[in-house]
């Protein structure tokens, strides 16, 4: 018989075949930057146990990667509910620094006790990050304005704005840092290290949303909203109004990603304080697929690419290859998640 | 089974015996997870050829297309062209080997103009060239080929038989030898179907080679050469047109003699007259975007237990019409009754709670998501009410059971009822619709062309879905282009012209000439 493929696509592609192929992904991906360090001359091994032994082999380094995590979940979090309904919300890193800025303003302007503050920081900077994508929010929901551009521009708004507070008027008079305002009154409570009651709050907020968009009438109908809005329309859902409370949604949680970040992991409101969370949010969200919950190993994996990049720049590589490696490794996954579709076909 | 007339490898009898032919299939097989879409399909088509390709929705057809134009590989068998076996890894490889096909939903950008299409992504396009080259080029393609077709039209603006001219004119211009239609006249007037049969009898007498999918019998059996029927995904059949009937064709084509019944009586008394009337229209005027009237003062109600046929070639106010009578659109001026009460909003969702289930003229674009799974699909009218979901609460689970419930009420055989719902055949995407809609039409059912892209047998079932409902006091609007249809269900049938009711009568003084008289903007006292 001729040579005829063997090969057939799957519409449903079972989770085992999704985790094998980035499995081989993550080695191809990792094999590449392997080779070309060692192009660079420098010897990939000795490299590799270095980031291992500072990143998962030490205390500190797994502190550390819980603070990476902690604020790349929600970030991830707040892409991954505005996708599933194919909002694209580019703005995450405008929304955590409006967090921020509201829960700094509790931090340092009240003297209220701790239990009643950071509840208040909570609230404060998720409604923060839900203001802050407001108007794009509407625009869409009512004037079919894209979301991307009119978040994505709001970003720089924000990163602006946090500069002048810092600088300006919230500027650290005490020890004179740099673009920073004073040490926070208050900060959630540390139980392991570094590790602060953040964390644990993020993780919970991911399976809780999980769970939650699975279980709830709401996430049914975001959900037919975002794969056809006439059937939503003839089925008898608004769709404007369901749109504008999922970006409100997704802005919320990037806004808590904030109030973590300042209030838990610096302390301070800095400038560049965001560091990216909002745009390598998108890439977590992304590996993360259609599964909420995988947002947690997408968001260590992440942190993992972070730690790495740290640690390679103290070896005198540049910062820039951070970046590479993402890219890189999001390219592989992609690849990875589309191969995974294709099942040899047994004939009897 | 001793069949006489099955003739696999026989040529037509106008072409000399001994002809070659231009594509051989043997043995062609294709598999998807649970489903065996194609086993053992041999069939061969000669040049100047028409052959039909006959089915059930479900049946193979589009597989097997998409495995002759290089879209899927075959799991098992050979693909002969000109006699030497081929593998087509993709579809340039089949359009290199002068295969051709034209999808019933038209690949063109609808932005571009004729000429722009008809040079897109094709290797003998020059690399500089202007917009008046290129209407040349179009314009003598064109003549060439004798498909009129205006080059510097955009595409949006045309009608669908224009835009499927440019789809073969496109597809012939690369030198396509066979080719394959999907259901072309599903979107064609009546004047563009003798248009387009025209056309590829010229493309026969030429020496072209046609293969056809269709579900209406009668084009078969005027076009049509050679006929195959597949069922179940096997070949149960190739046949010389001339050797077989409609009837006969019918029941190879399901596996047993399906008549559709031309009466459908009523199963218990008609009820009383003095019953409320669950909807009703009073001087609706309904307007476009474009300010254009769609509907025109129109007054109509609509009675328990009886199906009310609406009768109107395609375009004159049905689409508007389905749509103020399910809430989807409120009306410019005139009122809407819903069970007595006036409603002067666009309300779908309240329409649907009084009972008013929609069967929309587009199931894909309307009244399903098609990235969503089959039990979410399902779920749309029922999901705020148990066992489903509540006033917060949504479960899955259950969705899942009740989507399992409709599909086997409907007879539609899921692969899963978490599998997305576009990878179901339209048909049984169009089942699964009807029996979703008629379980929350409590009072009013509005079916917008039901069988369209139906095969006989699910016409059958559906038509006996409606006379159900209808038996069980629902009001049933029917909008369909089949007056066959219309006079076999209804009880009362009016006739739409031009946005304007041309008159309701009942069918005991409906007759055929009458009813087409008014379709064609005549009134009554001029067709006498």
């Amino acid at each position: 018989m001729s040579a005829v493929s063997h090969r057939t696509r799957l519409t449903v592609v079972p989770s085992y075949r999704i985790a094998i192929g980035r499995g081989l992904s993550i080695l191809a991906a990792l094999s590449i930057v392997a080779i070309t360090l060692a192009a660079m001359g420098r010897s990939p091994i000795e490299l590799a146990g270095l980031v291992v032994r500072s990143t998962v082999g030490s205390r500190f380094g797994i502190e550390d990667l819980a603070l990476f995590m902690t604020p790349l979940m929600l970030t991830g979090a707040a892409v991954w509910v505005g996708i599933r309904v194919n909002l694209w919300n580019i703005g995450a890193e405008g929304q955590l620094y409006a967090g921020a800025t509201a829960a700094t303003a509790i931090g340092l302007f009240t003297h209220w006790p701790a239990f009643v503050a950071l509840p208040a920081m909570i609230v404060a900077g998720m409604l923060a990050g839900a203001a802050w994508i407001f108007v794009p929010a509407a625009a869409r929901a009512w004037l079919s304005v894209s979301e991307i551009v009119t978040s994505l521009l709001l970003n720089f708004v924000a990163s602006l704005l946090v500069y002048y507070l810092a600088t300006g008027p919230w500027a650290d008079r005490v020890t004179g840092a740099l673009a920073s305002t004073e040490r926070l009154h208050m900060a959630f409570p540390e139980f392991w290290g570094a590790v602060h009651l953040g964390f644990i709050l993020a993780l919970a907020t991911v399976i809780g949303l999980g769970v939650g968009l699975a279980k709830s009438r709401f996430g049914y109908e975001t959900a037919v909203c975002g794969s056809n809005p006439q059937a939503a329309h003839y089925a008898g859902i608004g769709v404007a109004p369901r749109i504008l409370a999922v970006l409100l949604l997704s802005g919320a949680l990037a806004g808590l990603a904030g109030v973590f970040e300042v209030a838990g992991t610096v302390h301070r409101l800095q400038g560049g304080l965001a560091n990216n969370y909002g745009y390598l949010g998108i890439v977590v969200a992304l590996l993360a697929r259609g599964s909420c919950l995988a947002l947690i190993p997408a968001a260590l994996l992440m942190a993992l690419i972070l730690d790495t990049g740290i640690v390679l720049q103290t070896t005198q590589i540049s910062s820039s290859a951070v970046l590479a490696i993402t890219g890189l490794l999001v390219l592989a996954i992609a690849a990875g998640d589309e191969l995974a579709a294709y099942v040899r076909v047994n004939r009897t | 089974m001793a069949d006489v007339t099955h003739t696999p490898n026989a040529p037509p009898r106008h072409l000399p015996a001994g002809t070659p032919p231009i594509l051989e299939l043997v043995n062609i097989a294709k598999y998807f997870p649970g489903v065996i879409a194609n086993e053992h399909v041999s069939l061969n088509v000669f040049p100047g050829e028409i052959h039909a390709l006959l089915g059930e929705n479900g049946a193979g057809k589009s597989t097997l297309m998409n495995v002759v134009t290089g879209l899927y590989q075959p799991d098992a068998g050979e693909i002969i062209i000109d006699g030497y076996g081929t593998t087509f890894p993709a579809p340039d490889a089949a359009i290199a080997a002068g295969i051709g096909m034209v999808h019933q939903h038209f690949r063109l950008v609808p932005r571009f103009t004729v000429a722009e299409n008809l040079h897109l992504g094709w290797s003998e396009t020059p690399r500089r060239l202007s917009a008046k080259d290129i209407e040349a080029r179009a314009k003598e393609l064109s003549a060439r080929f004798g498909l009129p077709v205006r080059p510097s039209a955009i595409v949006s603006s045309l009608s669908a038989g224009e835009q499927q001219r440019v789809e073969i004119l496109r597809v012939l211009s690369r030198g396509a030898r066979l080719l394959i239609l999907d259901e072309p006249t599903a979107v064609l007037s009546p004047v563009e179907v003798g248009e387009l049969f025209s056309a590829l009898r010229r493309f026969r007498s030429e020496g072209g080679a046609v293969i056809i999918i269709s579900h209406k019998l009668d084009e078969i059996m005027a076009l049509a050469d050679r006929v195959s029927v597949l069922r179940q995904g096997r070949l149960v059949g190739t046949h010389q047109v001339a050797d077989v009937t409609p009837d006969s064709l019918v029941t190879e084509m399901i596996g047993r003699p399906v008549a559709l019944a031309t009466s459908y009586p009523r199963q218990g008394p008609v009820p009383a007259v003095e019953e409320a009337e669950p909807l009703s229209l009073q001087q609706v005027t309904v307007r476009d975007s474009a300010g254009v009237v769609r509907l025109d003062n129109i007054s109509l109600s609509l009675r328990p237990g009886e199906i009310l046929g609406i009768a109107g070639v395609t375009g004159n106010g049905q689409p508007e019409l389905a749509e103020v009578l399910t809430g989807l659109k409120e009306p410019e001026s005139g009122t809407v009754f819903l069970n007595g009460k006036a409603v002067n909003r666009a309300d779908p969702a309240m329409f649907a709670h009084a009972g008013v289930g929609h069967v929309p003229e587009d199931r894909l674009k309307r009244a399903l998501m098609p990235g969503l799974s089959v039990a979410e699909n399902m779920a749309l009218r029922e999901y705020d009410r148990p066992p489903i979901g509540g006033k917060f609460s949504f479960s899955m689970p259950q969705a899942r059971k009740f989507a399992q419930m409709l599909a086997d009420r409907a007879g539609v055989k899921l692969p899963g009822t978490q599998v997305q719902i576009r990878g179901l055949s339209g048909g049984n995407q169009q089942r699964l619709v009807l029996e979703r809609e008629i379980r929350i039409a409590s009072h009013v059912l509005v079916a917008s062309y039901p069988s369209r892209g139906l095969d006989i047998g699910a016409i059958s079932a559906m038509r006996d879905m409606l006379a159900r409902a209808r038996d069980a006091g629902v009001a049933v609007v029917l909008m369909s282009e089949d007056l066959d249809e219309i006079f076999a269900l209804s009880d009362r049938i009016a006739v739409l012209y031009a946005g304007r009711l041309m008159g309701v009568m009942t069918r005991a003084e409906a007759d055929r000439d009458s009813i087409g008289a008014l379709m064609s903007g005549r009134s009554l006292s001029e067709a006498a």
